[in-house]
């Protein structure tokens, strides 16, 4: 059954480690001032990838079936979808419509 | 185990509009899927508050998060992932059938979301301190920025809101390890066990988003 | 069982299992008394709890409705003031929109169909279930204690600035008890995808799910995606009275359009929590009274998919001239459009069915032909509401109140009495009076389009919504309007009488009055306590009019999980089906 996947003790402390290096990278790179709008874009990569590493791993995902992934999938292009078109008033405000 | 207690212990848990444990599961590990998914977009509309605002003032989040402790935010991240490696500890044991194993690493879990609260309430305190509060209390002159209110209200209500989040996995965690004292888990039924785990992992994700978003701009 | 997602073919044995005509024990007749009702978990009690508590809820909606409509039988004042006017509207739309509409079908109707159009015993979670029904409960609570505290008097949108820090009354216990509501739609919607996916009976695959379930699921996908956003919108604006936290309070540097940004990420999607359903219903009926198997079946059941997902993309057509970007304004309008596509789609292919079937103009049926027509003024007129440049003069005047009127009242709630009428044998074991239904069905008809009618024709003079007084010339429009009112209420008692009079005097239903093919209609009326005495198997889709009833009435007698089963005199035969 895909759903009674059992991880080995060295492999969930593995993916522990991982996420921990991760952390310090994140902390890290703070200390190196990357330009505007690229910090943003590391931080969030960063964290991206640790979400990523604990559904897959910690949370079973990899094994499971996949309509749990495509739930998780969905909510995250949902959330996209309502600060996506959020952006299309908020940051256009003061000047019309670009083109015109 | 012999065969008929596993038979009787298999019907024990089941419950009557299932056909069998499998299937239970894994409605079970879909439900709280779902209810994840809710708990996404909970969160979500925050985020959106968050983007809209840094991207409109984007040197007030540069000013005001360099009142965030950034070295307790990152002991607090550690704690966090520390805790989301046990509760996954503490559902391989149900796996396995290790009755203790279930027992101590619930209990390290419970342990380190206490830190993480205690952590919490020291920097929350902090700020109360200076006159950093939510919203319309605001009192602290420090940041020289007029809306800077509207940072610390949004770090009152990410922060708050997962810090709820905690305390209800802690209670969850708490009923959890009174009933695997009683020995209820075992590698037939852990349901329990892994969607709690399931929860407790996200309330990780979130802080994950909320650490660098939150202590880590520069 | 489809417990694994695999579909490997498996030969099983299978009987025929005729329902039983006159069930000595059914759900009705089991566990019986207050206590046991308030504590059941079973799917059909629920189901009924919720029933009668959207019923209350549209009666007192509708009392408020008729106040607010005599109160405008004068240009000036007439019976209210004008505070007494304002809390009456917020209340009459937070009432009907939140604790009628949302959980009208899924929650009350769908809770009794569900499970048996799925062959299974409950949903597959009956405690949160249950707890879902107290959590409305709750939340209804705190909305009794608004109205006692003071009222409120916002609109049943909270628009911000005047809801955070003007508005009088307690806006906090309404917002809060909407908040609560919420989970209740959560965890509903929740519980319906879970047992849909996961407790079909043996060989009801997905090309064979009954229409009305598939657009139950693309409800319960709206349901879980949105609300958690209006969830933390409602908080918010708490917070915001509560804290004055500034998120969205101009004065405190926020922005009051975030707030109908995030309000209306729920609350547009939610305008088709409340539609898609009814379209369910409208496919279940309209297949079964044209005897005929639906036409285009995948294209009915992707549409609801596809309005469950495009109806996320056009929230900003309630706010053009709420001072949003004219780049959000063009997007949205454009966007908005796409909605007409999969609706239009539905209607083409209902009107398709009945397209030389032999058509039965039973009450729900009749109230579906109200749907088609209805509906389909509303679904224009909001088309027409799409467009950017009408829309800057339609916005905010009874153009629009007709419009979502129109396709709330003529089309969600036609829907509802049609569905309740076609399942009422089910649900109670008995048949209403044929002709008392065919007779309140016009005379509903005749008053909702008495009352919304002359709406439209104002509206596009002019006539500005929520206004206590108005000029003179919009007299007659309102006077008429006013009267259609007070017809309709009337309609609607009398379906309220002559239902409860069937419950007691009623003539015995039986199990399948309407001849239908859906597994609903294999079980007794009512079903006994667990839906089904053997397992069903289903080997053909529920809208196969073209095939014998025998074949749909097929089962194991296996009794899994300790339950016992009647014994019946029956043919064994071997179906194929997927596992």
């Amino acid at each position: 059954m895909s759903g009674h996947h059992v991880s080995s003790a060295k492999f969930l402390w593995g993916v522990a480690i991982a996420l921990l290096f991760l952390t310090y990278v994140t902390v890290a790179v703070t200390w190196i001032h990357i330009p505007e709008p690229w910090n943003v874009v590391v931080a969030i990569a960063i964290a991206v990838v640790k979400s990523a590493i604990v559904a897959a791993f910690f949370m079973h995902l990899w094994w499971d079936t996949k309509f749990n992934l495509l739930l998780l999938i969905t909510s995250i292009v949902f959330f996209l979808i309502l600060i996506g078109i959020t952006l299309l008033d908020t940051l256009y405000r003061i000047d019309p419509v670009p083109s015109f | 185990m012999e065969q008929p207690s596993t038979l009787e212990k298999k019907q024990d848990h089941l419950q009557h509009h299932f056909v069998d444990s499998d299937q239970q599961f894994e409605s079970a590990k879909m439900g709280m899927w779902i209810f994840l998914v809710t708990e996404i977009l909970f969160f979500g509309g925050l985020f959106a508050a968050y983007i809209v605002f840094r991207s409109w003032y984007p040197e007030l989040f540069l000013l005001a998060s360099d009142h965030l402790d950034t070295f307790w935010g990152a002991v607090n991240t550690v704690v966090l992932i520390s805790s989301s490696l046990t509760v996954a500890m503490a559902i391989r044991s149900a796996q396995l059938n290790q009755q203790k194993g279930i027992i101590i690493n619930l209990a390290i879990t419970i342990a380190l979301a206490f830190v993480f609260m205690v952590i919490k309430y020291f920097e929350y305190t902090e700020k109360f301190a200076v006159g950093i509060f939510p919203g319309g209390y605001y009192t602290y002159e420090g940041i020289a920025h007029d809306q800077a209110n509207i940072f610390f209200s949004i770090y009152y209500m990410m922060t708050g809101l997962h810090g709820i989040h905690v305390v209800v996995g802690i209670g969850l965690m708490v009923w959890l390890l009174l009933r695997a004292r009683k020995g209820h888990f075992s590698s037939e039924y852990y349901t329990p066990v892994e969607i709690t785990g399931l929860y407790w992992h996200l309330v990780d994700i979130i802080w994950i988003f909320l650490f660098p978003l939150l202590y880590l701009i520069d | 069982m489809a417990t694994s997602e695999s579909t490997n073919i498996k030969k099983i044995q299978v009987r025929r299992f005729k329902p039983d005509e006159n069930p000595t024990s059914n759900y009705l007749t089991e566990e019986r008394g207050l206590w046991a009702w308030m504590t059941t978990v079973d799917h059909k009690k629920i189901g009924w709890m919720y029933l009668g508590s959207i019923a209350i809820f549209f009666a007192v909606g509708g009392i408020l409705a008729l106040l607010l409509r005599t109160e405008l039988l004068t240009p000036a004042q007439t019976f209210f003031t004008a505070d007494a006017y304002n809390q009456l509207f917020t209340l009459h739309g937070a009432i009907m929109v939140f604790f009628f509409l949302v959980p009208s079908v899924p929650a009350a109707l769908g809770n009794f169909i569900l499970p048996l159009q799925l062959g299974c015993k409950d949903v597959a979670f009956p405690r949160v279930n249950l707890l879902s029904f107290y959590i409305y409960v709750v939340g209804a609570l705190f909305t009794l204690f608004a109205i006692f505290t003071g009222g409120v008097d916002t609109g049943w949108t909270f628009y911000t600035p005047y809801s955070s820090s003007a508005a009088g009354g307690n806006v906090m216990a309404m917002t809060f008890g909407v908040f609560i509501l919420g989970f209740s739609s959560i965890l509903t919607g929740l519980n319906f995808i879970v047992t849909i996916h996961r407790m079909r009976a043996p060989g009801l695959t997905w090309n064979k799910l009954p229409l009305f379930l598939w657009a139950l699921y693309a409800t319960s996908i709206i349901q879980i995606l949105a609300t958690p956003v209006l969830a933390i919108t409602l908080l918010l604006l708490t917070m915001e009275r509560l804290l004055s936290i500034g998120i969205f309070d101009p004065a405190l540097g926020g922005d009051p359009v975030l707030y109908q940004h995030f309000f209306w990420f729920y609350s547009h999607p939610a305008v088709y929590i409340m539609i898609v359903p009814g379209f369910g219903i409208i496919s279940e009926i309209i297949s079964t009274f044209s005897r005929k198997h639906i036409f285009g079946y995948w294209a009915i059941a992707l549409s609801s998919l596809a309005i469950a997902f495009i109806g996320f993309l056009v929230w900003g057509h309630h706010m053009f001239v709420a001072g949003q970007s004219s780049l959000a304004n063009l997007v949205f309008s454009f966007l908005t459009f796409l909605v007409g596509i999969p609706t239009g789609i539905k209607i083409f292919n209902w009107i398709a069915t009945m397209y030389k079937g032999s058509i039965d103009l039973k009450t729900p049926m009749l109230y579906v032909m109200v749907f088609l027509f209805l509906f389909t003024i509303g679904g224009f007129t909001g088309i027409m509401l799409g467009a950017l440049a009408v829309d800057i003069h339609l916005h905010d005047t009874y153009y629009v109140v007709a419009h979502f009127h129109y396709v709330m009242v003529g089309g969600m709630v036609m829907a509802f009495l049609g569905g309740l009428h076609y399942w009422w044998p089910k649900m109670t074991g008995k048949m209403y009076n044929e002709m008392w239904g065919r007779i309140s069905c016009a005379i509903v008809f005749i008053g909702f389009n008495l009352t919304f009618l002359p709406q439209f024709v104002m509206g596009s003079l002019g006539m500005p919504r929520r206004y206590f007084n108005y000029l003179e010339q919009f007299q007659g429009y309102h006077v008429m309007s006013t009267y259609g009112s007070y017809i309709l209420g009337l309609g609607f008692l009398m379906v309220l009488i002559y239902l409860t009079h069937s419950i007691f005097k009623g003539k015995k239903a039986p199990a399948n009055p309407w001849q239908s093919r859906a597994m609903e209609w294999q079980a007794p009326s009512p079903p006994p306590l667990h839906n089904f005495e053997h397992t069903p198997v289903i080997i053909h889709g529920p809208y196969d009019y073209h095939k014998p009833m025998s074949e749909f009435q097929l089962g194991i007698a296996g009794s899994h999980n300790g339950h016992g089963h009647h014994e019946h005199e029956t043919e064994t035969k071997t179906v194929e089906a997927d596992k």
